[in-house]
């Protein structure tokens, strides 16, 4: 009556596909790293409006060194967004160097006023953070995703079959390698928002994971005797319509957000609508066709 | 039908009491256009403004009882902060492992470099023997031999009061006989101000039990010579002895002005910090910046809705207006349980509320899919509402788990901010679970009479959804 995407048949493919994609994403991190915000190494954030907006980020780095000569190695982005309350040219300033008295501030506050005119810049925000606190904000996100991913090794098991919560995990590690890579190919800021973003989108890939599982249980239960492969791949196409419109509603939802994001939500947003596509795509491929190796050596036990 | 009807009583006092927290206003402040609305949710200061600044202890002795330490160290700067207004301010214990840490948070504060001057200085406050005086402009230079360890200090209040530059020769260790005694602010327990109807504006000071006997001491060996009060170098006050104070208790007059005293009085009080504060992280977010927050999330947050709405619509007819329906639904409550609760919208937070929209419509996809499995199958609209969820229940709960177990550990563990996310997070996808599971199925039953079955005359149509 209708026919069935393949999605079983050609699994070696798409595996090899997510294999170069992993490949990829681990030799940009680490070769090219991530770029980190202040929340994870020490230093000082500072948002600066101008109302006159034709200075550049080189004009800014210019005038930066005039206030110190080491904050010319600092990092700017512009910053832009599709809605803004507030007219003028946005910087968002990374120094390497931690406020840690009140006396510097200060000093570049008035440095600033003085050199760009006191009627044309305003500080916007002001973050510093010390090393020992950069370190501290690192081991509570290692620790809150390592918490995440038993807490949810531990569900699936219990839930499903350790079997399931391995393939899940293999999915997860897959989504998180790839989005991490994003990141580090497009040079997006990495700060604590980020960790809460893959966090989300390993729930939500999670999520579409669990249905396809649902679906092959219920499925393996009612036509036993089916050879594994035909059942998985039914599993799939039977809530493929699900998946792809829940995965299209989430996706418009996020990238909207991306668009209209501003300084501290835009790598946030980010995360998310690769996380979205991302995990879309492992659900589908890659969560339900690697088990049916592991499934197969199960029954014959 | 008995069952439809309670679910339909539920939803509605659910969502009657979300309007109510959400609407009833607990403040007390009156507020304009969005802002009243929502006047019941707080807003952390990374929206509307404000200073967070974290500061460790820098102890030494390892056997110091840090908790003790930082209510002390609280109280300090709770005065501080009261004495220049910030008085909305909050400051707070938190811990980083095994170390005791302070957080002060001050609302929409202009200029957080002078909270952090005020905050951060130890402070130091002790008396002094005063030993001369002069009124002269320039700091006096000389002083006498035997006077050696003494200090020339300004007296702010003359300064201050009588317009006149008063030098004060003033010694930190007091002699009485061939003792030496100090008195320093940790032993003054309490500084205020009290009217006295013949002295008119006085400060009192009552001192500890160590204090007090120090005093007694200080006092009857310097009857009729003045006690300086001093203050990180400057002379606060420094009236004259008139007798021996042995009871703890002593008043200082002067012909103040009620503002002179209190004002004395609070940094007599506030003085002493026990401890060097080394801070450790600062978010200093201005006024503007929020309003751009809440402008930029407010477009995707509308726009996202919408173009979902609209999608649910095109897709599944009306059981994608029941969605829609449920999203608004699901939206008001997460506002009306944050009210409730009295969380903290921070900036991730909304995004959490953003990120609900997509679980509310997931789970409402999920039982539309399984619906229509269920009409495939030859079912009367009605019997595959009933199947579908029945069908679907434990898929949805199964999915949804899995987001609040990555918000639990976010919130266990995360820090600042970031747990604001996971708030937000964790009562969305609750929120998402009862409204597919009680409200959307509460619709589609009432209604089921207007959703299509288009297998029921013919199967084999051209609907282009797996079979």
């Amino acid at each position: 009556m209708k026919r069935e995407i393949d999605f079983v048949g050609k699994r070696k493919i798409f595996i090899a596909i997510s294999l170069i994609l992993i490949a990829i994403s681990i030799v940009s991190i680490l070769v090219k790293g991530f770029n980190l915000g202040v929340d994870f190494v020490k230093g000082t954030e500072i948002v600066l409006k101008f109302n006159d907006e034709s200075i550049s980020i080189a004009d800014l780095r210019n005038k930066l060194s005039e206030i110190k000569p080491e904050y010319a190695n600092s990092r700017i982005t512009k910053i832009t967004s599709a809605a803004e309350a507030t007219k003028g040219a946005k910087f968002q300033v990374v120094l390497k160097q931690f406020f840690d008295k009140p006396e510097l501030k200060d000093e570049f506050t008035n440095k600033a006023e003085q050199i760009f005119g006191k009627d044309n810049v305003e500080i916007l925000s002001f973050r510093a953070v010390s090393g020992q606190a950069a370190q501290e904000l690192k081991t509570a996100s290692w620790n809150a995703a390592l918490l995440a991913i038993i807490l949810i090794l531990v569900y699936i098991t219990v839930r499903f079959q350790f079997v399931y919560a391995i393939g899940a995990i293999a999915a997860l590690i897959h989504d998180a390698l790839i989005t991490l890579g994003f990141y580090s190919m497009f040079s997006i800021e990495v700060n604590s928002a980020v960790i809460a973003a893959i966090l989300t989108l390993l729930g939500y890939s999670l999520n579409d994971t669990i249905v396809v599982y649902d679906r092959i249980r219920e499925n393996n239960r009612r036509l036993r005797g089916n050879p594994i492969d035909r059942i998985v791949n039914k599993s799939i196409n039977e809530v493929i319509s699900r998946t792809i419109n829940t995965s299209l509603t989430t996706f418009f939802v996020v990238f909207i957000l991306l668009l209209f994001a501003g300084v501290v939500l835009k790598p946030f947003a980010f995360g998310l609508t690769v996380g979205v596509v991302v995990g879309t795509y492992s659900s589908l491929y890659i969560a339900s066709p690697i088990l049916i190796g592991w499934i197969r050596k199960f029954r014959r036990s | 039908m008995r069952l439809d009807r309670i679910l339909l009583i539920i939803s509605i006092v659910v969502i009657a009491t979300a309007f109510f927290f959400l609407l009833f206003p607990q403040s007390g402040k009156a507020s304009k256009g969005l802002s009243a609305i929502f006047s019941n949710i707080h807003l952390g200061l990374d929206i509307k403004g404000g200073s967070v600044l974290e500061f460790a202890m820098a102890t030494e002795d390892e056997n110091v009882d840090e908790n003790q330490l930082a209510n002390d160290v609280i109280a300090v700067l709770r005065n501080r902060l009261d004495s220049v207004g910030y008085t909305e301010a909050t400051i707070k214990k938190v811990f980083a492992g095994n170390k005791v840490r302070i957080r002060v948070e001050i609302p929409e504060i202009s200029d957080p470099s002078k909270a952090e001057r005020l905050l951060g200085k130890k402070g130091k406050l002790y008396f002094a023997e005063v030993l001369d005086s002069k009124v002269q402009e320039e700091k006096p230079t000389e002083k006498p031999f035997k006077y050696q360890d003494a200090v020339w200090l300004k007296n702010i209040s003359a300064q201050r009061y009588y317009n006149e530059t008063e030098w004060l020769l003033v010694r930190e260790d007091i002699r009485i006989g061939a003792k030496i005694v100090n008195l320093d602010g940790s032993k003054v327990k309490d500084a205020r101000a009290s009217f006295d109807p013949k002295e008119g504006y006085v400060i009192l000071l009552t001192f500890n039990n160590t204090g007090r006997k120090l005093f007694a001491d200080i006092t009857r060996a310097m009857i009729n010579k003045r006690l300086a009060i001093v203050l990180d170098n400057n002379v606060l006050v420094a009236p004259v002895v008139k007798e021996a104070i042995p009871g703890g208790q002593a008043r200082i007059t002067g012909k103040f002005s009620i503002e002179e005293a209190r004002e004395i009085a609070t940094l007599i009080k506030s003085g002493n910090l026990p401890v060097d504060l080394i801070k450790v992280e600062e978010n200093s977010v201005g006024p503007l910046l929020g309003k751009d927050i809440i402008l930029q999330s407010l477009v995707a947050g509308i726009i996202g809705l919408i173009v979902v709405m609209v999608y649910m619509i095109v897709v599944y007819g009306w059981m994608g207006v029941v969605a829609d329906i449920a999203l608004v639904y699901n939206t008001f409550l997460l506002f009306g349980v944050l009210a409730l609760t009295r969380s903290i919208l921070t900036l991730p937070g909304i995004a959490g509320i953003i990120l609900t929209i997509g679980t509310t419509v997931d789970g409402n996809i999920i039982i539309f899919e399984r619906i229509k499995e269920e009409m495939r199958l030859g079912k009367t609209v009605h019997n595959s509402i009933a199947g579908g969820f029945s069908k679907a229940t434990s898929t949805i709960v199964d999915a949804n788990l899995t987001t609040i177990l990555a918000g639990v550990a976010l919130y266990l563990l995360g820090k600042g901010t970031i747990k604001g996310f996971a708030t937000t997070l964790i009562i969305g996808v609750i929120g998402s679970m009862f409204t597919v599971l009680v409200v959307s199925r509460v619709i589609l039953d009432l209604t089921s009479t207007l959703i299509k079955n288009k297998y029921s005359k013919a199967l084999g149509t051209n609907e282009g959804v797996a079979k």
